[in-house]
């Protein structure tokens, strides 16, 4: 390892990664998808009244918030062939993607179940019952009185989930995908290790400003919504 | 699926807690008073320190953890190979042990963390507790030791609960550091006959546990702290 | 005992405080009335330098400060001659009515821990609340919450006692019990300075009336005098509106 450090390497880095952000938008992008609807199947558990399908989701989420995600990518990435197998399906030809997408689905459904729920919560009874009593149907009551409200108590967890998950999704390099992480690693064998430190440097401001992007959007969307909310309030 | 294999290699996996629990233990240690310390420069709006309060949460809160091991692990060795060299200290950069990293890094991190916890948790106590505790003759010190630190720690726990489950679970990347934790451990014995499932597995459940027990103790603390709002006769 | 000079407070560009006098002899009940935003609330504050005036004097008996410059030895001396009810009582949540009254002895005074807990309790006795020495504040209800308010601060026996609207939280059927504690305490010769919208309380138990408004004392004198014969038209259309008119030809 080369023992001095070089700012120039740093400005190098960065034409070399950008691209590969697309990369771990994808993969973000397909969890968020994916596990966003679990979520939904997982809060609804919780919140029914079935006790069995409680104690299921329950368990789920608590096992989920206890696994490292690196643990749950190799679990995954391992144990779904294993499995596949006992099926007389091969998985040999599966990409890697898919694995990666399956891992973060299952976590960021999780805490999606929670989002979800506790959104959902935080709505006053009342307004169900007031949506009913002006002769909404059930449906209808938390399609526009429930579910606008919720969304808007949702939206800032959400965006903490997803920046959680695109931090988390930097993992994905350990099974060898070629995301911005996975090409700084791919930079760095390449100069057979001489600057890693450059590297990285210019891997964190990239992952730091699309967080500080993210963020700032969250925070424009809730105002926006709030908003909304004042405005129907006023008139 | 070779279970012999499944239950030796979960003792292995088990023999790598006491690594991961020191590491989260030391730096709880550091982050809670640094943390505590730096959110109130945040909330009294200390000129210099709330700024680099500030740019320092986003930064950490901004990059995933493994980057920024990553970047300890090769800045560290650059400084202290200079600083050794200008001293003319006779020691090599690469005895050292990981765990030293381990502490920096997870440290580092967990400050963020707090700062955080502990500005929202320090929002939630009313002005009007601080103002009772002068009318009634306390000073500053007292006040926050007595009136205003325990009613935070109250609010801050479940948040402070999460953060070190979180913490515990992050010790996993201690693998880029070569630090023989949990993961790094149950991986190498499986290395042997490629058992990678069961190896996970074993991991899997001794992070479960672990991470259980500590939600658990947590709660149960929380129930003790907090009993002054919860009690009704 | 207690004398206030010219006392000025600003937030922003709003003066609250335009140069307040007060004077307190010891034993005195002294009553602030006055409209909503005429600075009661701030005047109480200042001199207990939970706000800080821009200007303004406080002589203490033996000490005097500025209430702009004072050094934190002199706020803490202050602050060790004097207690404050809160409107909202602010009772220390984490801690029981017992521990609420001790907290100032036994930290802010170092008095010893048992000796702290008979004089805390006979304390609680007094406001009557034998019963809920081990009550924490969530289990209380408003009118109990006051009341250990007023033991909090009657237990360090302060050179005078503030008052800020101590029974304007509270529910009707609360109001009673708060107003006897307070008037068997001005009994028992403490001294204090109270903001009140009670009437009955300023007729009945005051010394002295102080009339507030837009940040200066308008009228001031012994009960008596500001309820049936006020000298300001001020005085006259607030005691108007706060009072049902045959009352105050009752008077
Ligand atoms: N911290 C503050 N910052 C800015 N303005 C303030 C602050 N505290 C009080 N004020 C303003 O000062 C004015 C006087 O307030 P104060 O609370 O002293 O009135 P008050 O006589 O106690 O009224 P009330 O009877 O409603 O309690 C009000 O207009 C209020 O808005
Ligand atoms: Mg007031």
């Amino acid at each position: 390892m080369e023992k001095y450090f070089n700012a120039s390497y740093i400005w190098e880095s960065f034409p070399m990664l950008l691209p590969y952000v697309k990369v771990t938008f994808l993969v973000a992008g397909l969890s968020v998808l994916f596990g966003t609807i679990l979520g939904f199947i997982l809060a609804a558990m919780k919140l029914g009244s079935s006790r069995i399908a409680r104690k299921i989701a329950n368990g789920y989420i608590t096992a989920l918030r206890c696994t490292p995600s690196i643990v749950l990518l190799f679990l995954v990435y391992y144990g779904l062939p294993a499995i596949a197998e006992n099926f007389g399906l091969l998985f040999d030809n599966v990409d890697k993607l898919v694995f990666i997408v399956i891992t973060f689905s299952l976590q960021f459904a999780a805490a999606m179940a929670e989002v979800i729920r506790s959104a959902y919560q935080s709505i006053d009874k009342g307004q169900f019952e007031a949506a009913v009593s002006v002769g909404l149907s059930d449906f209808q009551a938390y399609r526009r009185i429930i579910f606008p409200q919720a969304f808007v108590v949702a939206l800032p967890n959400f965006g903490n989930s997803l920046l959680e998950l695109i931090k988390e999704g930097s993992l994905a390099y350990t099974i060898g995908l070629i995301d911005v992480m996975g090409k700084a690693s791919l930079i760095i064998d390449g100069r057979f290790n001489a600057h890693a430190l450059e590297t990285y440097i210019a891997l964190s401001v990239i992952y730091w400003v699309i967080s500080i992007i993210i963020e700032q959007v969250f925070l424009k969307l809730e105002k926006i919504f709030s908003k909304g909310k004042q405005v129907i309030k006023t008139t | 699926m070779d279970f012999k294999f499944l239950v030796d290699t979960f003792f292995v996996a088990l023999s790598g807690v006491p690594i991961a629990l020191i590491i989260t233990i030391i730096s709880l240690l550091i982050a809670l008073p640094l943390g505590f310390m730096l959110a109130l420069t945040r909330i009294n709006k200390i000129p210099v320190l709330q700024r680099f309060a500030q740019v320092y949460v986003s930064f950490i809160r901004g990059t995933p953890v493994i980057v920024q091991i990553f970047i300890v692990y090769s800045s560290v060795p650059l400084l202290l190979t200079s600083l050794f060299e200008k001293y003319h200290i006779d020691k090599n950069v690469y005895d050292i042990n990981p765990i030293w990293y381990a502490f920096i890094v997870f440290s580092i991190n967990t400050t963020a963390i707090m700062i955080e916890i502990f500005r929202s948790a320090i929002g939630t106590v009313s002005k009007g507790q601080l103002e009772a505790a002068y009318s009634v003759g306390l000073t500053n010190v007292q006040a926050f030791r007595r009136i205003i630190i325990p009613q935070v720690l109250v609010t801050a726990l479940p948040n402070i609960c999460t953060a070190t489950v979180n913490l515990i679970k992050a010790t996993s990347l201690g693998y880029a550091m070569s630090l023989q934790e949990i993961t790094l451990r149950a991986k190498v014995a499986a290395n042997v006959g490629y058992n990678y499932v069961e190896a996970y597995l074993d991991i899997f459940l001794v992070y479960l546990i672990l991470c259980s027990l500590v939600e658990y103790v947590f709660k149960r603390y929380e129930k003790r702290l907090s009993k002054y709002k919860t009690a009704h006769a | 005992m207690l004398e206030i000079k010219n006392i000025h407070k600003s937030f922003g560009p709003n003066e609250i405080l335009k140069g307040v006098d007060l004077k307190i002899e010891k034993g005195d009940v002294v009553v602030i009335l006055g409209p909503s935003g005429s600075g009661k609330t701030t005047l109480l504050r200042c001199i207990n330098f939970l706000e800080k005036a821009d200007q303004g004097h406080a002589n203490f008996g033996d000490i005097d400060v500025n209430l702009n410059t004072a050094t934190k030895k002199q706020i803490h001396t202050i602050r060790q001659k004097t207690a404050f009810v809160f409107q909202n009582y602010n009772l220390f949540h984490n801690k029981t009515a017992l521990e609420n009254v001790t907290e100032g002895l036994i930290i802010g005074r170092k008095i010893p821990k048992a000796e702290a807990n008979e004089m805390g309790k006979k304390a609680l006795d007094k406001v009557g609340l034998s019963e809920k020495y081990d009550a924490y504040p969530s289990e209380l209800s408003g009118g109990q919450q006051q009341r250990v308010g007023i033991a909090r601060a009657v237990v360090l026996n302060p050179d005078i006692i503030l008052f800020d609207e101590p029974t304007s939280a509270l529910d009707p059927e609360l109001v009673g019990e708060v107003l006897s504690v307070m008037k068997n305490i001005a009994k028992e010769g403490t001294t204090m300075l109270v903001v009140t919208h009670e009437m009955s309380f300023a007729k009945d138990v005051a010394n002295k009336v102080v009339f507030m408004d837009g940040g200066v004392i308008v009228e001031e004198g012994p009960p008596k005098e500001i309820f049936s014969k006020p000298k300001e038209e001020r005085t006259k259309q607030f005691l108007h509106r706060v009072l049902p008119e045959d009352y105050i030809f009752y008077i």
